[in-house]
């Protein structure tokens, strides 16, 4: 766990492809550069899928936790798109 | 051997590996206009190639003998291209519902649903006629009367296609794999390899090339259950279907690719489980009827077309069924499409 406080909470645990994928990276296009967003999530080909194409973005993946079972939590630095 | 015991292997060893590999030709296919993310879509490319040279070496050597689907091109153009649709509406394409179940995914149990009863229903019920008429009259066999394939359309030996094909795209792969720099094609770089395996995400190449092994022994074995084809996906949902409509009789007896289908979600099941994957997920009941709604697309448009994407792409593409290439290459138009209107457009707007 890093100390960093979330400015938004983004669950999106049991939704489907690619949703997961899209909420996350449509609600970080419109963060302020520098704001975080945490993502909480189960499903496991975005838990891969969404690291690699936040590089693409250039947001920054600050942690991505595992939490029980399918569960992870993804702290995301917004690059700033808005 | 049994057919029963060979089909529950071969359906968990595709099973365990889709689950691991998060193999999805949906995911494949939409990433590409929607993500520009093509992870998939090198695992799909290099199961293809894997299949096309070892089914055609099997196949000289008299380990197998090719069965390439028909060409029918009406029915090939319009279903595979609802199927496309379908997928992308239901989140998954027909073995990746199928896998979903295994992990808990309750939207893919009701697409699986939809593809089962839709998938029925043009195969033995009221859509019946209409897939038989479009097939038989959109129907090119070669001149003696065989099906065509990309071989025998340039009179090319079956073997020397296939071999050049493979040679010339694994060149142009690896010029440009060198190119781009890629590193992490196998998988993770650190802990052991039990948890390689076990724990954390596999590579493309790792998850292709499994796949494609999968599909090299499932083609002997479920010839020997006399099914002479590899695997499929909605053939064996539609018998079990059969079978549970008419669950007293005896007679009515689940195939070989229906026990692939029991062995699929067993081995995703078990992956999940040793993952930590495992869990049920409900979505809003709104995702529910969407994902049923893209499995009756799915199933209708796999029926009439002949073949769901494992059935054309996985297993008919490799042998250079002119039929099934055109189902594939349909698939994906009607897949890029539906990302286009669902996900691509309403961000511009």
């Amino acid at each position: 766990m890093t100390d960093v406080t979330a400015t938004k909470t983004l669950d999106v645990r049991g939704k489907i492809c690619p949703y997961p994928d899209m909420d996350t990276m449509t609600t970080l296009k419109k963060m302020e550069k520098g704001e975080v967003l945490e993502v909480l999530l189960d499903y496991p080909l975005s838990v891969e899928r969404i690291p690699r194409n936040l590089k693409k973005q250039k947001h920054k993946l600050l942690e991505s936790e595992k939490l029980d079972g399918p569960d992870h939590r993804m702290l995301i630095e917004a690059y700033g798109l808005k | 051997m049994d057919p029963v015991l060979t089909g529950l292997i071969v359906g968990i060893a595709f099973g365990f590996v889709l689950q691991r590999g998060r193999f999805c030709m949906n995911s494949a296919f939409r990433d590409v206009v929607l993500l520009k993310d093509y992870t998939l879509l090198k695992s799909v490319g290099a199961a293809l190639l894997l299949l096309l040279a070892g089914y055609a070496i099997m196949d000289s050597t008299g380990m197998i003998s090719l069965n390439p689907k028909p060409l029918t091109w009406g029915a090939n153009l319009l279903g595979s291209f609802i199927f496309g649709v379908g997928m992308v509406i239901a989140g998954g394409c027909a073995s990746g519902i199928t896998y979903r179940v295994g992990e808990g995914m309750v939207g893919a149990i009701t697409a699986v649903l939809g593809l089962s009863v839709a998938g029925y229903l043009t195969a033995a019920g009221f859509l019946a006629d209409f897939k038989t008429n479009l097939q038989t009259d959109t129907k090119i066999l070669t001149a003696d009367g065989g099906n065509l394939t990309l071989a025998n359309a340039l009179g090319i030996d079956h073997l020397v296609l296939a071999l050049i094909i493979f040679a010339v795209a694994v060149v142009i792969w690896f010029v440009l794999a060198r190119k781009n720099g890629e590193s992490d094609v196998w998988g993770a770089t650190e802990g052991t390899l039990v948890e390689k395996i076990f724990k954390s995400g596999w590579g493309w190449l790792t998850t292709g090339l499994l796949i494609g092994v999968v599909g090299l022994f499932a083609f002997p074995l479920s010839a020997a259950a006399g099914r002479n084809y590899p695997l499929g996906i909605t053939a064996g949902w539609i018998g079990i279907v059969k079978k549970v409509l008419d669950f007293s009789n005896p007679d009515v007896a689940l195939g070989w690719l229906s026990w692939v289908i029991i062995g699929i979600i067993l081995g995703s099941l078990i992956a999940a489980l040793i993952a930590g994957e495992f869990k049920f997920r409900v979505p809003k009941v709104g995702v529910l009827v969407q994902t049923f709604i893209g499995g009756c697309l799915m199933g209708f448009g796999a029926v009439t077309s002949g073949g769901c994407n494992i059935g054309h792409l996985l297993s008919g593409v490799p042998q250079l069924s002119l039929g099934s290439i055109l189902a594939g290459l349909s698939i994906i138009a009607g897949a890029w499409l539906t990302a286009y209107l669902m996900f691509v457009r309403p961000q511009k707007g």
